[in-house]
């Protein structure tokens, strides 16, 4: 009796994974890529935006910048701040510490681009100009 | 409980403990370098049955480095932190391999990264760092900042600009 | 007839950094045949020096990147810095501070365990299970996303509390998480942990017993399968714990099957408890202001916390100026990899390396620091 008991047991084991056969008519838990996506979020920390007009040239988030990715450029006679995309940790401490709300993070965050001289982002008439796609 | 292993070891050492401090689960004591491994032998025969850490600091000014042991009891959930100070010059120590076998990798380390050399550890060699010529990094006197930027950057109007 | 003596041929089979089956990681077996006769250990591939790094930086910066000495569970590291910091001050938190930092860290342990299920079960050559785990590890990413704005570096709690409120979405999103995630824990029973191949892969391997155990310095779910119940968070409780109850799993094999099982009826306790945790939030403040060149006093502290990997300490040590002087990370895959491998490894056939490596759950980012 104890016999049966092991062989069907082993029997039963063996054959449970052909259970997953019923998995083949379920939705897929992947999404295509490009054509689908989760809905972005508020407050992802993606790519920077600059207002130009608030921004005071204190240069806080220079110095707060763990890795120091922010450096001084000149734009239209003034010195702004200026991001280079390929040291950025993306923390947010140059939104938390600047004084006037200037600097602050998008939930952009498809960044690709080729080669390291476009990864800095540029300076225009709306902020922050980006130079790859 | 605790009360019972300050009064013993006071009793078994009484030159060299240099101060004793007993909070609510924890004991530190700073002992002298000569009688560190009967110290700390003693403290395993108590119950404390797992090492922690083996860890250094680097005081520069006074010119010393201070070895610390963190010890933990299973039984009485106790832990008891063992501080040493020894001389920079030549800082030699007796190892503790024979008491636990963990400790051999954490004196390894500390010798790579302080040079703190460990009497009776059998394997000594480099851990992390490969072909390295320099002062081991750890120590106060070995600047980062320096070294990355001579090694690694070219100066181009205070923007630093990686080589290559 | 005589059988002449030969002498034994040893090879050297590299279980490489590039192999998928180790990380980062780099070993060298000698092999006679199948039978491993030694195992020598190379780390040093991710050696960033973080405690050499963290005497440049203020306590904002330190607090950003500490969260990358253990990437598959960056909450311990975060939580452990800003404690250490907070001991030497003596600075006091808000409560709902407390509470939401304990909920993040269960979180964390969860997501740590799950990723664990995944890559066991690539290793041992079972695909299936792989996909399965790393799909539902995604459920709590999207919860990490929705409070913190990053999936797999929060940068979120900081020395004072935490740096962004949760709001309701992130609550009720919670609760769905935790009800699918607890359905799924009993399919993981029947589809992984019962499963007669992974039994027998994992049964009777890489055996040890307590004394050896503590000799060799193991601590987490390690010890927990060799009969001897610490848990930091019972013996020396930090933050909310001493407000909630939970079970503290052992068994008594001490091989890898029962370290697989330790895990698995952990993320239930962590359920259980971020259930409890969310039921009971209080209101009020989350943070304590404080400057971004605030110095703690002189002074030192040793904060120990219970990652999802073992006993995590840190060690600071600071002289009044705004960098800490010394920070020294008690990391626990540091002897998990280098000292109980080698022991577990003598003795075992090739085939059994990666079930061995793999079921003491070792990072190593965490080990190499």
């Amino acid at each position: 009796m104890r016999k049966m008991g092991y062989l069907s047991d082993k029997f039963s084991r063996t054959f449970t994974p052909f259970g997953i056969l019923k998995n083949l008519f379920r939705k897929p838990m992947t999404l295509q890529f490009p054509y689908e996506t989760l809905p972005p979020l508020e407050g992802y920390r993606g790519r920077h935006a600059l207002d130009l007009e608030k921004c005071a040239g204190c240069f806080i988030c220079s110095m707060i910048c763990p890795n120091k990715a922010i450096w001084p450029a000149e734009f239209k006679g003034r010195r702004y701040p200026q991001v280079n995309l390929g040291k950025c940790c993306w923390c947010q401490l140059c939104e938390e510490y600047c004084p006037n709300e200037a600097i602050k993070l998008t939930p952009h965050s498809m960044m690709v681009t080729m080669d390291k001289e476009s990864a800095i982002l540029g300076l225009g008439e709306e902020g922050f100009v980006p130079r790859h796609q | 409980m605790i009360n019972e292993i300050t009064s013993l070891l006071k009793s078994k050492f009484p030159d060299s403990l240099l101060n004793v401090v007993s909070e609510d689960k924890r004991i530190t004591l700073l002992v002298k370098k000569e009688e560190l491994h009967q110290i700390l032998s003693q403290l395993k025969d108590t119950g404390f049955n797992h090492l922690s850490d083996v860890t250094a600091v680097d005081y520069i000014d006074e010119q010393e480095f201070e070895l610390i042991y963190h010890l933990w009891s299973h039984q009485e959930k106790i832990r008891a932190i063992v501080k040493v100070r020894i001389p920079r010059e030549s800082p030699t120590v007796k190892s503790v391999v024979d008491l636990w076998t963990g400790a051999q990798m954490h004196e390894r380390e500390d010798h790579e990264l302080f040079g703190i050399n460990f009497e009776g550890n059998p394997n000594l060699s480099p851990l992390f760092l490969e072909d390295w010529e320099e002062i081991p990094p750890f120590r106060k006197d070995f600047d980062t900042r320096k070294y990355v930027k001579e090694k690694y950057y070219l100066e181009e109007e205070g923007y630093p600009v990686a080589k290559g | 007839m005589d059988i002449e003596e030969k002498e034994i041929a040893f090879s050297t089979v590299p279980f490489g950094p590039q192999h998928p089956a180790s990380g980062h990681f780099h070993a060298l077996l000698k092999v006679e045949g199948e039978r491993v006769h030694e195992l020598e250990p190379h780390p040093g591939y991710l050696h960033r020096g973080f405690e050499k790094l963290m005497e440049y930086r203020v306590h904002p910066q330190n607090c950003v990147l500490v969260d990358r000495a253990d990437v598959l569970d960056p909450f311990s590291c975060e939580l452990g810095y800003a404690n250490a910091i907070e001991k030497t001050a003596g600075l006091e938190i808000p409560e709902r501070g407390r509470y939401i930092r304990t909920i993040m860290a269960e979180l964390g342990r969860i997501l740590s365990h799950m990723t664990w299920i995944g890559v066991l079960s690539m290793v041992l050559g079972f695909d299936s299970a792989n996909k399965i785990a790393w799909g539902d590890r995604e459920k709590i990413l999207r919860l990490n996303e929705i409070a913190t704005g990053g999936r797999l570096y929060p940068c979120y709690l900081c020395v004072g509390g935490v740096r962004r409120d949760i709001s309701q979405e992130f609550v009720d999103e919670t609760f769905k998480a935790l009800d699918y995630l607890e359905g799924q824990l009993s399919f993981y029973d029947y589809f992984v942990f019962k499963n007669e191949t992974f039994v027998m892969r994992t049964e009777k391997v890489g055996k040890m017993s307590a004394k050896e155990a503590i000799d060799l310095g193991a601590t987490g779910p390690n010890l927990r399968a060799c009969g001897i119940d610490y848990d930091i968070r019972k013996d020396e409780p930090y933050e909310a714990y001493p407000k909630v109850s939970f079970n503290v799993i052992t068994r008594d094999e001490g091989d890898a099957y029962a370290r697989s099982l330790c895990r698995r009826y952990e993320i239930a306790e962590s359920i259980s408890i971020v259930r409890q945790l969310l039921n009971n939030l209080p209101d009020g403040a989350f943070r304590a202001e404080l400057s971004p060149v605030w110095a703690a006093p002189k002074g030192e502290s040793y904060f120990c916390l219970e990652s999802a990997r073992g006993e995590k300490c840190f060690h600071v040590v600071s002289d009044g100026s705004p960098c800490p002087y010394r920070v020294k990370i008690r990391a626990p895959s540091f002897l998990h990899t280098l000292s109980e491998f080698p022991y577990l490894a003598k003795g075992s056939t090739i085939a059994d390396i990666p079930a061995i490596y793999w079921s003491l759950d070792s990072c190593p980012a965490d080990m190499d620091r």
